[in-house]
């Protein structure tokens, strides 16, 4: 009786409920955005990419940058779902769902935005047509093509139970939502062989997305080490690029944590005790990125190769020197100095540590595509000044910031359609530490 | 057909070129003046062919002129005596051959003259260009040691007759431009009318039997023009000419990737893939545990 | 200069010359038809001739023509290239003096969009104390191409005669290459270039890389339209001073229209080296160092309308 209680308090505090106010005006600005980026889309087919600040020599920008930049926190949802529930960890449950949706927003806007650099998208099936398996681009696809597909079951098979919730107490209403849900969940009755199977399958995909998680960003990072390049010849991507992806992702969810957790008031989910966990975790992480990026730029500043010299000291001391630090110190230094301590870890510090987290990840992704770029080997010259550099145009910025739109629109809206805390398991949760 | 008179010999003295340019007077002076070069061509001492070479000097510079229309007679400027109507090519440039019906006239005498002329436009003056010619022939021959010796042979009085102080160069055939077979650049002919070169190209890769092409030729010249005789001899080395090509490789076309990449590829993808598949089929059965009861 | 315009025009008449000779006495096909690596067709029509010894011969119609004529490659030869070839470059850096003929030459005849270069003309100087000189670079045609390599659809390829090419009508402009490429040899086309309409319409072909199109790569293709015909490149016979030397490396013969070395000799003799040769790119170019020159690094500085040299930027 007092479970049923408990059960119904729980089922009734997760509901995805209506957008409020704020909701309507944050869905709005974001459409905003969505809308100006797709139309600086739009100029880009129409003019070509000469619309963009890239030349020859900066010939990937921040497009790069931010695909760079989504298929990393797209990582969270490997180490949220499935690190830490192989570990048999618990207290992660209620934020299983949150780094899933993350995941899930976040792969679909870096396929979008891997097209939008494209010089002729609509060429887009010569990868299936005239595929080469030698090329890192042909494994990118594919791997980010089976990393979304598991994504998107790891984020389908638990909500099963959940479906049930929600189709239960829509009762008899037959409006889109409703359909939406009898269409994903009228099958699941909870029965002992569908809860067995399930289990099963959450296990073994949880499994199966460590590797390809890994082998997403490694490919990406591939992408850049597989050239001569100074700042990209490096034996060391790999591993750089996917701690430095667990980071973002985690300061992702740290956000996605509080903001869900203040408008939807789940104070009684979210607790401190999630707060202080993931916290001792973006220290953990953001000290192996720090290791990374001290491999990653003091053996080479140590040789200072020819190439590499011009390079790293433009990052140290030149023209990309504010952004280079600000991304080490505000994007790593800081936050471990803010999340060592306790205090540190309350939610509004993590808040403000995670939004650090994410913004310096962003401007590393711009740091780490576009001076290599500019730095060829055989000099600059014979082009015109504008090759030189590189700024992003504002068509560039809308739609780099329409696709960050894009991607926390998708958030949103299936926050709206989905419980942001799995509720059936939390119930479940309850009732075992309730015996 | 007249003999070479002192006039043309002066000129083809003043003139750097064989083919010795006259100028029509020009008539008007908004009009610029075209430059015709006639290039008489006797190769392997077969068919000859006739170039003509049109460009006008504009800032001091020759530039080619296309679509410049010449009519080159032999002898004489009128019909019966015509060769050919040409229009130049955007390089400026036209050739054609001796039409059969000029035969009587070809085999009335050892000299011609080849007349070209262009009426003019609005562009450019009237012109007119003559060009003689000497019949002669080249010949090759190579002996022990890979020596090579060439003899001019020029029609003199009906039966040929060593030319001497002929400048001849010795090559091998090779892509756009022939190898002098030694150091030598060119050789002089003596009384006798021959040359003798040495081949000291030693190892220089010939066709897939080792088939060489040797060249013998005279360029530009006063008299005779240009004449070119091949002989082809066994003088290379095989050549052997390993290509990568299809191999594989990284950097092969698609269906040449390397066996190691096709089988680490297909192993990750395939057992990635047959675990999503075994969840699908999962899926189903969850599905249908749902419906049955 | 003359002297180039008749070498080349005889070469092409030569041509003919040895097709007429296979039509006209024998079956047997010429060597310089083997050494083209293309074969003319006989048409079946005979054409009538006067011999210089004043016989009338027949010959085919189609050995008649200077260059003879071949219809323009499929796509899928164009991929393969012309066997038993194996094309490569040398450049004589104690020629350059920046003139920048090769540029314009190769920029006009592939219809580039104004500005955009495929030859760079650079100044180097390789240390602070070392001597000045003009290096001009086309693409290196690296027998290990990174560029093929990286390309997801096979848009760039190598072929057997070791010249790399871009096939605009399939390159979907992702730029991987341009990154790959450690000689900065690739430009893309950010717009629609700006070209003629009837250039823009023609069909592209990879040989001869015309028309470049919006949002595809485009590099140096060394001219792969020219050297089917047996010509040499733009840069070639547009170089005034005899920079680039162009051949066969399977004919161990180089020449850059006037002077024609043994490329094994010529690289010997002049010590030829190769650029970042420790990258194991295998490049087809190869440079001659720039000694004992023809003319100072300073005569080819550019001087702007005050007379002060430009700076390099």
């Amino acid at each position: 009786m007092e479970n049923t209680i408990i059960d119904n308090k729980i089922t009734h505090d997760l509901m995805p409920v209506p957008f409020g106010f704020w909701g309507k005006i944050w869905t709005g600005i974001l459409l905003l955005f969505c809308g100006i980026g797709a139309f600086a889309y739009c100029l880009q087919l129409k003019n070509g990419l000469a619309v963009t600040s890239m030349r020859d020599y900066a010939s990937w920008g921040i497009y790069i940058s931010n695909f760079v930049f989504f298929v990393a926190i797209s990582l969270v949802g490997s180490l949220i779902t499935a690190v830490l529930r192989l570990a048999n960890v618990r207290w992660s449950t209620p934020l299983t769902r949150i780094s899933e949706i993350i995941a899930v927003s976040a792969i679909i806007f870096a396929s979008i935005i891997i097209v939008v650099d494209m010089g002729r998208p609509e060429r887009f099936l010569n990868l299936v047509i005239h595929g080469r398996l030698q090329s890192p681009i042909i494994w990118d696809v594919v791997v980010i093509s089976t990393y979304f597909f598991i994504s998107l079951l790891l984020l389908y098979l638990p909500l099963l139970p959940d479906l049930k919730l929600l189709i239960q107490s829509r009762g008899n209403r037959s409006d889109r939502l409703s359909k939406v849900y009898h269409f994903l969940g009228s099958f699941w009755k909870g029965n002992p062989e569908q809860v067995k199977r399930s289990r099963k399958s959450i296990n073994l995909l949880c499994i199966t997305i460590i590797p390809v998680a890994f082998s997403i960003h490694t490919v990406t990072s591939w992408l850049f080490a597989t050239t001569y390049r100074p700042g990209w010849d490096s034996t060391n991507f790999g591993a750089y690029f996917i701690s430095g992806a667990f980071l973002v992702g985690a300061g992702a969810v740290v956000v996605a944590m509080y903001v869900f957790r203040k408008a939807y008031h789940l104070e009684r989910y979210i607790t401190g005790l999630h707060f202080d966990k993931m916290g001792r975790i973006v220290v953990m992480l953001a000290m192996l990125y720090l290791y990374f990026n001290i491999n990653e730029y003091l053996v080479p500043a140590f040789k200072m190769r020819k190439p590499e010299a011009a390079h790293l000291m433009d990052l140290f001391a030149g023209e990309y020197a504010p952004l280079f630090w600000f991304a080490i110190v505000v994007g790593m230094l800081l936050p471990i100095a803010m999340l060592m301590f306790k205090r540190g870890r309350r939610p509004l510090p993590m808040f403000i540590a995670g939004i650090m987290v994410v913004v310096g990840a962003w401007f590393k992704r711009y740091l780490i595509v576009t001076p290599t770029l500019l730095h060829p080997f055989l000099p600059m010259q014979d082009v015109p000044a504008s090759y030189h550099h590189y700024f992003p145009s504002w068509q560039e910025w809308a739609i780099a910031l329409g696709s960050l739109a894009g991607c926390l629109l998708v958030i949103t809206l299936l926050v709206r359609i989905f419980p942001i805390v799995p509720i059936q398991e939390t119930i479940n949760e309850q009732h075992e530490t309730a015996k | 057909m007249k003999p070479l008179n002192k006039f043309y010999t002066m000129l083809m003295i003043l003139g750097s070129l064989t083919p010795v340019s006259l100028y029509v007077k020009a008539q008007d002076s908004t009009k610029k003046d075209l430059l015709v070069n006639i290039g008489y061509y006797n190769v392997n001492n077969n068919v000859a062919y006739l170039g003509i070479h049109a460009r006008t000097k504009t800032d001091g510079k020759f530039k080619p002129v296309g679509g410049a229309k010449v009519r080159l007679y032999l002898d004489k400027d009128s019909a019966a005596y015509l060769t050919g109507d040409l229009i130049t090519d955007a390089k400026g440039e036209a050739y054609t051959t001796l039409s059969p019906s000029l035969k009587d006239l070809w085999n009335s005498s050892a000299t011609h003259t080849f007349i070209a002329l262009s009426n003019g436009d609005a562009a450019f003056n009237a012109a007119r260009t003559e060009t003689p010619v000497a019949k002669a022939r080249l010949q090759i021959d190579t002996g022990a040691g890979r020596t090579i010796s060439v003899s001019v042979l020029e029609l003199k009085n009906g039966s040929w007759t060593p030319a001497k102080s002929v400048d001849i160069k010795v090559a091998v055939r090779r892509m756009g431009g022939d190898l002098a077979v030694s150091d030598k650049e060119s050789y002089t002919t003596d009384s006798t009318g021959k040359i003798d070169a040495e081949f000291t190209r030693e190892g220089l890769p010939g066709d897939k039997k080792g088939l060489l092409t040797l060249v013998a030729k005279v360029e530009d010249n006063d008299l005779y023009g240009n004449l070119q005789v091949e002989k082809t001899v066994p003088w290379g080395s095989v050549l052997n000419s390993e290509n990568s090509f299809n191999n594989r490789s990284l950097w092969a076309a698609r269906f040449k990737s390397p066996i190691w990449l096709l089988f680490m590829a297909y192993f990750i993808f395939i057992s990635v893939w047959s675990v999503l598949i075994y969840l699908i089929y999962q899926f189903r059965k969850i599905k249908k545990a749902g419906r049955t009861v | 200069m003359s002297n180039e315009n008749n070498s080349r025009r005889e070469f092409l008449l030569t041509g003919l010359a040895a097709a007429g000779i296979a039509a006209g006495c024998s079956s047997k096909k010429s060597v310089f038809e083997e050494a083209s690596g293309d074969e003319v067709k006989a048409t079946g029509k005979l054409v009538k001739l006067l011999s210089v010894d004043g016989e009338v011969i027949e010959v085919d119609e189609a050995f008649l023509k200077p260059v003879p004529h071949l219809p323009p490659v499929s796509n899928s030869e164009a991929r393969v290239g012309i066997p038993g070839k194996k094309f490569v470059m040398v450049i004589d850096l104690s020629r350059c003096k920046n003139l920048k003929k090769c540029q314009s030459a190769c920029n006009h005849a592939h219809e580039l969009n104004p500005g955009q270069n495929w030859i760079k003309v650079y100044s180097m100087q390789d240390a602070e104390h070392t001597a000045p000189y003009w290096e001009p670079t086309t693409c290196m045609h690296c027998d290990e191409p990174p560029c093929v390599k990286v390309c997801p659809v096979d848009a760039t390829f190598k072929r057997q005669d070791g010249i790399v090419l871009i096939d605009s009508d399939r390159c979907i402009g992702c730029r991987f290459c341009m990154a790959a490429c450690p000689y900065s040899t690739r430009v893309f086309n950010w717009s629609a270039p700006d070209i003629p309409a009837e250039v823009a319409a023609q069909p592209y072909s990879c040989e001869s890389s015309v028309p470049q199109k919006k949002g595809t790569v485009g590099k140096c293709d060394f001219c792969a339209d020219m050297t089917r015909m047996g010509e040499l490149p733009h840069c070639v016979s547009a170089c005034p001073n005899g920079t680039f030397f162009f051949g066969d490396m399977n004919e161990d013969s180089v020449t850059n229209g006037s002077d024609t070395f043994r490329f094994s000799d010529l690289i010997r003799d002049k010590a030829g080296y190769r650029l970042m040769e420790d990258l194991g790119t295998k490049p087809s170019v190869y440079y001659l160092p720039p000694v004992n020159r023809n003319f100072p690094y300073g005569s080819g500085v550019e001087k702007d309308s005050t007379g002060h040299p430009v700076t390099i930027n």
